[in-house]
């Protein structure tokens, strides 16, 4: 993953219909809208509805005639349309409840995602690199977490933690995942093999 | 929120934990859409995430296939075409040994074992003069004795006395030294090695000088009879 500035140069590229522009503004957004989505929406099918109509509404005004007058923008543009998106298919669904902390917890999609089917083989062995990296407890506190779906508050408790430990045990994992991960991404590009 | 709050807020863990609701959420998702590094480190902690769900709830050894290897020659033997006709034919042969063989050997080994007095037949002098044939009655399972002379007029080095059957056969053989031919001598046969019938001893003599395999002169014929008593 690199990281992207979006400016005018860019949104230019996307107005214009540059290919491989638009692929990367596509693929960049994708993975942030079914991220976002997931915690929203209850099938995969709604999810990607509610995609595709964000980027061909959000590719449509930069194309229009105002356009988009701050490049640097784009993101919170995106978001924005992706939310408008949202609430109009909670509405269709007669569903138009604002998003407040019961309605989220009750639409959490606990069964593996899109994201997690493309997960590849190479990826899983890097995640039990990092796992058995960590000690027991660790790991039971983020399989708890993670895999039962059980309220965190309790798995807290019974493992003598906080939240702020478990925020913490998380950001250290996903930094061994990222260093790990990073570095098959790197031996890919350079066509090495990672293992 | 700027990425500095972010950070220092921990809002891309509390995001991914699903801590966040309302105006936080909010803003952090406004926030993470147009941060690109933040954007990378949810990205990064959602495929995290979801590689622990798959991972955890995926068996991670399974099974290899089993693999039926080739049949070698020898697996043949075991297959059921040809053990059961085995088995049949090793039945058989038990059956046989058990119920047929084994009394008749038994039979037989305490007939020879059992103490039985036996009455030679004395064939000194018996055929040659014409006289009238004798007669031996032989038990079927049993033995018989035969008692004669050797006539040694001297001049052979050994003597041959064969046992010929009724039909011309020979039946017996056997050589005699010219110290065994002095005394009768007293034959024992099974029964089962003779035939009923006419039977011939003859007596014949090897001249001295000549091989083993030179010319023998006849010296003596001995009829009798044999009768098998069943």
């Amino acid at each position: 993953m690199n990281f992207v500035t979006f400016d005018a140069s860019y949104v230019s590229k996307l107005r214009t219909g540059d290919a491989p522009t638009e692929q990367h503004f596509i693929t960049y957004f994708s993975e942030l809208i079914l991220l976002k989505l997931r915690s929203r929406l209850r099938s995969q099918e709604l999810i990607e509805d509610v995609k595709q109509e964000t980027f061909s509404r959000t590719l449509s005004l930069i194309r229009s005639e105002g356009g988009l007058r701050h490049a640097e923008r784009l993101g919170p543009l995106v978001n924005s349309i992706c939310n408008n998106v949202l609430m109009e298919q909670y509405r269709s669904s007669n569903r138009v409840e604002a998003l407040e902390d019961e309605t989220a917890q009750r639409l959490v999609e606990t069964r593996p995602n899109a994201l997690s089917t493309v997960i590849s083989d190479d990826t899983g062995k890097l995640v039990r690199h990092v796992l058995n990296g960590l000690n027991e407890r660790d790991r039971s506190l983020l399989q708890a977490v993670f895999l039962e779906e059980r309220d965190k508050d309790e798995v807290c408790r019974e493992f003598g933690v906080d939240r702020d430990y478990l925020r913490v045990l998380l950001h250290r994992a996903k930094a061994s995942f990222r260093v790990v991960y990073s570095k098959q991404v790197d031996a890919k590009k350079s066509g090495l093999v990672f293992g | 929120m700027n990425h500095q709050e972010a950070i220092q807020e921990m809002a891309v863990e509390r995001y991914l934990l699903g801590e966040l609701s309302g105006a936080s959420l909010d803003n952090f998702e406004e926030h993470l859409f147009e941060c690109s590094e933040c954007a990378m480190e949810v990205k990064i902690g959602g495929t995290f995430i979801d590689s622990v769900r798959t991972e955890v709830s995926v068996p991670r050894r399974v099974a290899a296939p089993r693999v039926e290897s080739a049949r070698s020659w020898t697996s043949w033997f075991t297959s059921p075409w040809f053990l059961a006709p085995a088995l049949a034919a090793c039945l058989l042969i038990l059956a046989f040994q058990t119920f047929v063989l084994q009394p008749r050997m038994k039979l037989e080994i305490a007939q020879a074992q059992a103490p039985a007095v036996l009455n030679p037949l004395i064939l000194a002098n018996a055929g040659p003069r014409g006289d009238s044939i004798p007669e031996i009655v032989a038990p079927e399972h049993g033995s018989l004795v035969v008692s004669l002379d050797v006539p040694t007029t001297g001049g052979f080095s050994s003597y041959r006395c064969s046992l010929i059957a009724p039909d011309g056969s020979l039946l017996w053989q056997t050589t005699v030294s010219p110290e065994q031919a002095r005394d009768a001598l007293l034959i024992s046969m099974p029964t089962n090695k003779t035939k009923e019938g006419l039977n011939t001893f003859l007596i014949q003599g090897l001249p001295v000088g000549s091989s083993s395999s030179g010319t023998l002169k006849d010296l003596a014929k001995y009829r009798f009879r044999i009768k098998i008593q069943k």
